[in-house]
């Protein structure tokens, strides 16, 4: 990805999260604006940097892993604000940006990317855009099972702190991981899915190691588990929580694991 | 002219003293117009309250219309002026600025952050402007200071809090259920607070009310008192099992609610939280169930050290508070600095400027020869003169002005280059 587009992208999503930051802090309406503005202009270069990047690659601009990391921030931004301005969470952007900002980073700090020879075929590409959608929704997931556990604390200690005042009801938060956890997990399936009959045609079998593939089939059957339980045994609140945390640091494990780590995914 | 307040307030007065000196509106109206009719001060509005009474006025001598009006409303309540004279604050110009806009913003209040003081605020001012004692000084002033106290309200969370029990309960209810409404609420006992309690939840859209108590026909009165339903007492483990929030409120010498019996209910909730708020002394639930899952207990001592937290949160919004409060004075001050500094400005230049074309006029009259350049010279010459004679004392001007002390500098200049008597 071209430095020159990229940069401002980070640079506004870097500005972004230090004043959602400083909007928990220190709540003053002007802060929050200049966020949501700052959000807007980092969202804006993005968009443009990845229509540059696919019409220079005369593809779609996620055939890379870097890439995809890159248009999966693109979305959790996008989802970040509409969240926002829907529900009226206003402490949203200080808890997904700081996540934003690093997949960023690490996306645009990877090895240079070049795209997978591969890749090929209409089918590959919905399988990545389903993935990411789900790995988006999987950051709100997460993002709202830590704002849970946090106000859970806060009413079962009985003191009152910072995030009291800040963060909405239990029910509200509860409610968002679910959401969430539903509108992630079919996506996730289907896009894991799509990789596997894929890998079928591609190399006979859909069973080989493949790092990337072995994880997120982990972080598949942690939420795939989340969902039953939530469905059938009424999970909810604090263990709910702990397993959207868990199926996150999969998900985080797979994407490391794809970036750093030798395999079909490697591109 | 300056502006000006004076009266005393609740932080120096005792409330004896405040009450023997507020004055109803009937006798206000009458105040205002004899305190104008008097000649001294030319705009007046009082503002009288159980907290506060104060004079907001014009005049030129704010110490002695201080005295006149003080000497007015004492005669009016029948008191003596010199037990009430020691006690009297005057506040002049900048100092009256700011003290207006923080009373009108409830930064000044007994509870700081109280809604009611800005609506009594503005009912002195419209009495006043209805009697015709408000001119356009004290308009911009009060305006300027409503619309300060709705900046204040609504940028800063000082009103924001709860600083009672019972509604600081509620608001611990709306931080576990997302909203209030179609809530069920069970009272346990019938106390006073329990009811206001419920009271409260009701108006938030709470929804059946149950109550329980051991004397059949208490639960009943109250049931009917707050249109809800009364549930026999041994009943009570079962109406457990299907409320969201449960006030209780008995004189029982030992919990009434039992963990036990919690842990039993919470099985059949698939997870509904449940809220307790135990006001009674000593307590109706067990404290042990705070180790529940989606169980959420606090008694008296929790909500009186959520109502602490949440003073302290206003006292720093407070602060926040404080600060838009100064920045707007300033604004304000120049503005009205601006505003009485132009015409002196005006006629400086003007007199300057008179000077300057009569002395260029005579010399050039005695310079026939002179080309069309040395004229332009000369124009250009004495024109930079004058503006550079001019440039320190016009910024000295509006500067003394915008801090609120332009006054005498105006008087200054008016005698040093004879612009005439300032109106």
């Amino acid at each position: 990805m071209h430095p020159g587009l990229i940069n401002p992208a980070v640079v506004g999503y870097i500005c972004a999260m230090g004043l959602a930051l400083a909007y928990l802090v220190q709540r003053h309406e002007l802060v929050h604006r200049l966020a949501v503005l700052s959000t807007l202009a980092g969202w804006a270069a993005h968009t443009v940097a990845l229509i540059v990047r696919a019409v220079e690659l005369g593809a779609p601009p996620f055939g890379s892993l870097p890439d995809a990391v890159s248009v999966a921030v693109w979305v959790i931004v996008l989802l970040e604000v509409l969240i926002e301005q829907r529900s009226g969470l206003r402490v949203l952007g200080a808890f997904v940006l700081p996540i934003a900002v690093v997949l960023i980073l690490k996306a645009t700090t990877a090895r240079p990317a070049t795209l997978a020879p591969a890749l090929a075929g209409a089918w590959v590409w919905v399988h990545i855009a389903l993935a990411l959608i789900g790995i988006a929704a999987f950051v709100f997931n997460f993002v709202g099972a830590i704002m849970y556990l946090l106000q859970e604390r806060q009413l079962k200690l009985k003191r009152p702190g910072a995030f009291y005042y800040r963060l909405p009801a239990l029910e509200t938060l509860d409610r968002l991981t679910f959401r969430t956890l539903a509108l992630g997990f079919p996506f996730l399936t289907v896009g894991l899915l799509l990789g596997a009959l894929w890998a079928r045609t591609s190399w006979g079998t859909a069973l080989t190691f493949d790092p990337l593939a072995f994880f997120s089939l982990v972080a598949w059957v942690i939420y795939a588990g989340t969902l039953a339980g939530r469905a059938a045994a009424g999970w909810h609140g604090r263990r709910a929580a702990y397993f959207a945390i868990v199926g996150f640091a999969a998900l985080v494990v797979t994407l490391g694991a794809g970036l750093f780590m030798p395999g079909r995914h490697g591109f | 002219m300056a502006l000006f307040v004076a009266g005393l307030s609740h932080k120096n007065a005792p409330v004896a003293l405040r009450e023997q000196l507020a004055v109803d509106d009937d006798k206000l109206r009458e105040l205002v117009r004899d305190i104008q009719g008097a000649g001294v001060l030319p705009e007046v509005v009082v503002l009288s309250t159980c907290n506060r009474v104060e004079v907001y006025g014009v005049a030129d001598a704010p110490g002695e219309a201080r005295a006149l009006a003080f000497r007015y409303l004492c005669r009016h309540r029948g008191i003596d002026l010199a037990g009430v004279e020691p006690l009297l604050y005057t506040h002049v110009e900048a100092e009256a600025v700011r003290h207006a806009f923080r009373v009108a913003a409830s930064l000044d209040s007994m509870m700081v952050g109280e809604p009611q003081i800005l609506g009594q605020v503005k009912d002195a001012f419209a009495l006043a402007q209805a009697c015709e004692t408000v001119g356009p000084r004290l308009h911009t002033l009060f305006s300027q200071a409503f619309s300060v106290a709705k900046r204040v309200r609504s940028e800063t969370e000082i009103a924001r809090h709860a600083v009672s029990v019972s509604f600081a309960a509620v608001e611990l209810a709306k931080k576990i259920f997302a909203g209030l409404a179609r809530r069920a609420v069970l009272l346990v006992g019938a106390g006073k607070m329990s009811e206001l309690a419920a009271k409260h939840l009701v108006e938030q859209g709470a929804f059946p009310v149950y109550v329980a108590n051991r004397t059949w026909s208490r639960a009943q009165d109250l049931a009917r008192a707050l249109s809800g339903t009364a549930v026999p007492w041994d009943e009570l483990e079962t109406a457990l099992g299907t409320v969201d929030i449960v006030v209780t409120s008995t004189g029982a010498p030992t919990p009434v609610v039992t963990r036990e019996a919690v842990r039993r209910v919470m099985h059949g909730r698939r997870g509904r939280p449940l809220f307790f708020i135990d006001i009674a002394v000593p307590r109706d639930v067990e404290p042990g169930v705070d180790a529940l899952t989606d169980v959420y207990r606090y008694d008296i001592d929790d909500l009186k050290q959520v109502v602490d937290s949440n003073l302290r949160e206003r006292a720093r919004e407070a602060q926040r508070a404080e600060a838009l409060i100064e920045r707007e004075v300033g604004k304000f001050l120049a503005r009205l600095g601006d505003v009485e500094v132009i015409p002196t400005i005006v006629s400086l230049r003007a007199r300057l400027e008179e000077i300057r074309v009569g002395e260029v006029k005579r010399t050039l009259a005695r310079l026939p020869e002179a080309t069309p350049e040395t004229r332009a010279a000369i124009e250009a010459l004495s024109t930079a003169m004058v503006n550079k004679i001019l440039h320190a004392p016009i910024t000295k001007l509006r500067e003394s002005s915008r801090q609120g002390a332009g006054r005498s500098w105006l008087e200054l200049v008016h005698e040093l280059f004879a612009l005439g008597r300032r109106s």
